[in-house]
């Protein structure tokens, strides 16, 4: 059971990092375009694996910092402490998180128009399942 | 999902990845602060790729190698 367990934990590991090597990938381009330059393989493969580390890190943190404010679920502001350390940095994520919290109250009240108008043919439950869904296609 | 733009993390994927690192099970996400990860992780990308860039801009170089990524390395760590 225990060696099953770490088999698996160790496909899963190979599939994230697959993942993130290949937007890497796709980002790293952007910025060839961007700048015009070249990145050799190896340099994508770098910053791929210190990526997947700095996730480590990051996963790492932000799971004290929930535990620090006595909750169990990560929320925007964990991840805006994890942005502290650089200012222009702390201020594009603030803004981003802004931007959500925006996006997500337009969303409720269109939902609460959607329900009393026809009164909740789908859980919020549901919704967030099918969106799971779609996103899966595209996982690499 | 408009939000990831054209070459960004995908939710479900920062979910796992953090999910594999956290130490107590019990520990969730929510769906906000998964994409805020995933912008942040964009930007981690991004600021390492454009450093390396610029150091090899820096040394005439037209292609980026490990050698360049290796020099801005130490800052980039100490900014995230």
């Amino acid at each position: 059971m225990a060696a099953g367990g770490e088999e698996q934990r160790e496909m899963l590991t190979q599939r994230l990092k697959a993942a993130v090597h290949y937007t890497v990938g796709c980002l790293c381009q952007e910025v060839e375009e961007d700048k015009d330059v070249q990145f050799s393989k190896q340099s994508i493969a770098a910053i791929a694996e210190i990526t997947f580390r700095q996730c480590e890190i990051f996963a790492k943190d932000l799971e004290m910092f929930a535990r620090h404010a006595k909750r169990t679920t990560v929320t925007t502001e964990d991840v805006k402490l994890l942005a502290r350390r650089s200012n222009s940095l702390l201020k594009y994520i603030t803004q981003k998180s802004e931007e959500l919290a925006s996006s997500n109250m337009e969303q409720k009240e269109k939902k609460k128009k959607k329900s009393s108008a026809a009164k909740g043919e789908r859980s919020p439950g549901e919704e967030e399942a099918a969106v799971t869904e779609n996103e899966d296609s595209n996982m690499a | 999902m408009e939000e990831r733009g054209a070459g960004g993390f995908r939710k479900d994927t920062v979910d796992r990845l953090l999910r594999l690192n956290f130490r107590d099970g019990r520990t969730r996400v929510n769906a906000d602060a998964q994409l805020l990860v995933a912008e942040l992780l964009k930007v981690f990308v991004r600021e390492a790729a454009a450093r390396a860039a610029r150091q090899a801009q820096a040394e005439d170089l037209k292609k980026v190698d490990t050698e360049q990524l290796e020099k801005v390395l130490p800052q980039l760590l100490l900014d995230f």
